[in-house]
């Protein structure tokens, strides 16, 4: 792992992204932008499932609509998360966050798989029968506790100074000058 | 409270990464809730709502948002007020800020519970994105920018 995360963070892009200082922040704020419409979505979604908001709106109308736009918003979120990751691959291999994050969308993913059948693509079945199942609450409940987690260990990858006596890479010469 | 030095909030590390998670959690809700009707405005996602009623059901939402914004911001940063005064990305951030909640309040409620649709619309959607969106771009330059 440690060997494909000094691999990564050699090639072309990853350098760039790292030597100049301003491609990280940039990528960093399109990335919490995406995020940002992400967590709309999500909670719009979740709180609906919830019966907690928008109790006048079929459910299958919330989820079958944010479907797509989801999709393409976690693409924008996943670009730049791989923009990011990689130009610090070696830096992000030892940094504990880091791998929290990914363990959570790990998570996230099984969650979306475990509860496809049952309740997302089981909408309109609730809006026939007026009643939103127990299982489709804890989807939601989980969704909500699980991305919350996802977006509290990313606030803390920045946490966490650089190792740089293990580092190869070269540094951002402003780290060195801050005393990060 | 008006000194690094003196303001109990500094006694803990824990403390300003605590505030920040309810910081980065309200402008979740907050622009989320209000992406979700620009979207709309933009005629994408919820288009079998009318955007009055998607704008009235996110609101309270967007107020909730908002008020964790509202409280973890400033006690964040009293921690530190000359570090993020004289910060320029800090002060671009306040202003986008201001612009965007102004916005939001006036021009887009209007055009939004009017159901709006058309050329305005997409005007309205695109100019309130952009705005969040430059709060967002403000904050994490923050770090990035001015005398650390």
């Amino acid at each position: 792992m440690l060997t494909f995360a000094q691999w990564v963070q050699e090639t072309g892009i990853a350098t760039a992204v790292r030597e100049l200082w301003l491609p990280y922040p940039i990528i960093l704020s399109l990335h919490l932008s995406f995020i940002a419409l992400a967590a709309g979505m999500i909670l719009v979604t979740n709180l609906r499932l919830l019966g907690i908001a928008m109790r006048k709106r079929p459910v299958a109308d919330v989820v079958d609509q944010l479907r797509w736009p989801k999709r393409i918003v976690f693409l924008g979120i996943i670009a730049c998360g791989l923009l990011l990751a990689s130009s610090k691959a070696e830096e992000y291999y030892y940094n504990v966050f880091f791998w929290i994050k990914m363990s959570l969308l790990a998570l996230i993913a099984v969650h979306g798989l475990a509860f496809r059948r049952g309740v997302y693509n089981n909408a309109a079945e609730f809006d026939r029968t007026g009643r939103i199942p127990g299982n489709a609450k804890l989807a939601a409940a989980l969704s909500l506790v699980l991305w919350t987690g996802v977006a509290i260990a990313g606030r803390g990858i920045g946490y966490i100074e650089p190792p740089l006596d293990k580092l190869h890479a070269q540094v951002l010469p402003v780290y060195i000058e801050q005393g990060r | 409270m008006f000194l690094a030095e003196t303001n109990p909030l500094n006694n803990s590390a824990l403390i300003f990464p605590a505030l920040e998670c309810f910081h980065i959690v309200g402008f979740a809700i907050c622009v989320g809730t209000i992406g979700i009707v620009d979207l709309r405005l933009l005629g994408i996602g919820m288009n079998r709502q009318k955007t009055a009623e998607l704008a009235r059901d996110v609101a309270p939402w967007t107020l909730a948002g908002l008020a964790l914004i509202l409280l973890s911001g400033p006690l964040m940063f009293s921690s530190d007020p000359d570090m993020y005064y004289l910060n320029p990305s800090f002060q671009i951030k306040m202003v986008c800020f201001a612009l965007a909640l102004l916005f939001n309040y006036t021009i887009r409620r209007r055009v939004a519970l009017r159901g709006g649709s058309g050329g305005v619309a997409v005007l309205v959607g695109s100019v309130s994105l952009l705005l969040w969106i430059s709060v967002i771009f403000g904050g994490i330059f923050i770090a990035f920018t001015g005398n650390m």
